[in-house]
């Protein structure tokens, strides 16, 4: 095989074009990784400003504002309900001291 | 190999490493970020767990302690309640001792007796307020004479008005003042309401306490 000295030049040539293709690659690699750690620490750090904890924290805070109120109904409701037999079993309870204060047992 | 060929093998050969150089910083890329997310879905369910775990005890405490404040007021007002029970009882028993009359009086009689009873000897003090002297001085015979029958001996009474003054009731002592029974209607009360509290209060609301 003859190759002469501009076929020659022309192969050098080619191999640092391919060179330079492949340092690009490089480069474009370095990229993609520079990318992929940038896009690693926003995904990371979205947990951080994530406001579904600030809303299900909202949430549960508006459940326990409800079963306090539910809570406080439910003793209103029994001190009503109290005060209703209370009065009913007034006149009975009296009578019951009353007659337990004056039982003499000799 | 010709030159075209040379030429072809070289560009080849740098396509192959580009796309080899590049494959595996896709494939690195790809690690990087699946890393992350795992990783990030790791700390959303940490947190997600200690804001369950937070807001839990959170509630248990505030319920808790909303419980036992409203529970305390309950507990208050059926205690107010029953005051006003023994305030009511209390007004009727002066009613009672103030009114006087053949029951009352028999109840005087009743409570001479009760601390006759109570106390050794045959010679005993009686004291009560002025109503209630007179009512005595007026039963005296029948006291002593079921005294006598109580006691199997005869018994002596003496009767005084108390020098403080009471709704009724009486105040039996021995002779010498060593030992008394205090059965006015006050200390008769005082110990009704220590002792029936409970029995008042199953009364009131019909329930066992909470």
């Amino acid at each position: 095989m003859s190759v002469d000295i501009k076929e020659l030049q022309e192969l050098i040539e080619e191999e640092k074009i391919a060179e330079e293709k492949v340092r690009k690659a490089k480069e474009e690699a370095q990229n993609i990784l520079k990318a992929a750690h940038e896009k690693a620490e926003s995904i990371v750090q979205a947990v951080d400003s994530d406001t579904s904890w600030e809303n299900l924290k909202k949430a549960r805070l508006e459940e326990m504002s409800r079963r306090r109120a539910e809570m406080e109904e439910e003793y209103k409701r029994k001190i009503t309900m109290d005060d209703k037999t209370a009065q009913q079993n007034f006149e009975k309870a009296v009578t019951y001291v009353v007659k337990e204060t004056l039982r003499v047992e000799i | 190999m010709s030159i075209p060929e040379l030429r072809a093998e070289i560009e080849k050969g740098a396509q192959e490493e580009i796309s080899k150089i590049i494959d595996n910083a896709k494939r690195e890329a790809e690690a990087i970020t699946t890393e992350a997310t795992t990783k990030s879905q790791a700390l959303n369910t940490e947190r997600g767990k200690a804001l369950e775990r937070e807001m839990e005890t959170q509630e248990k405490a505030e319920l808790a302690t909303l419980r036992m404040d409203l529970k305390g007021e309950l507990l208050k007002l059926r205690s107010k309640l029953c005051d006003r029970v023994f305030e009511e009882a209390e007004k009727r028993l002066a009613q009672i001792a103030e009114r006087g009359g053949k029951e009352y009086n028999e109840l005087l009689i009743k409570l001479t007796l009760q601390g006759i009873t109570a106390l050794s000897g045959k010679n005993f003090v009686v004291q009560a307020n002025s109503g209630d002297v007179k009512a005595i001085e007026k039963e005296l015979k029948t006291i002593q004479e079921k005294a006598a029958k109580i006691r199997n001996e005869e018994v002596v009474l003496r009767i005084e008005s108390q020098p403080s003054k009471s709704l009724g009731g009486v105040v039996v002592s021995s002779e010498d003042g060593t030992r008394s029974y205090n059965n006015v209607l006050e200390a008769r009360f005082s110990a009704a309401k220590r002792d029936l509290s409970w029995e008042v209060y199953k009364t009131l609301f019909g329930e066992e306490k909470d």
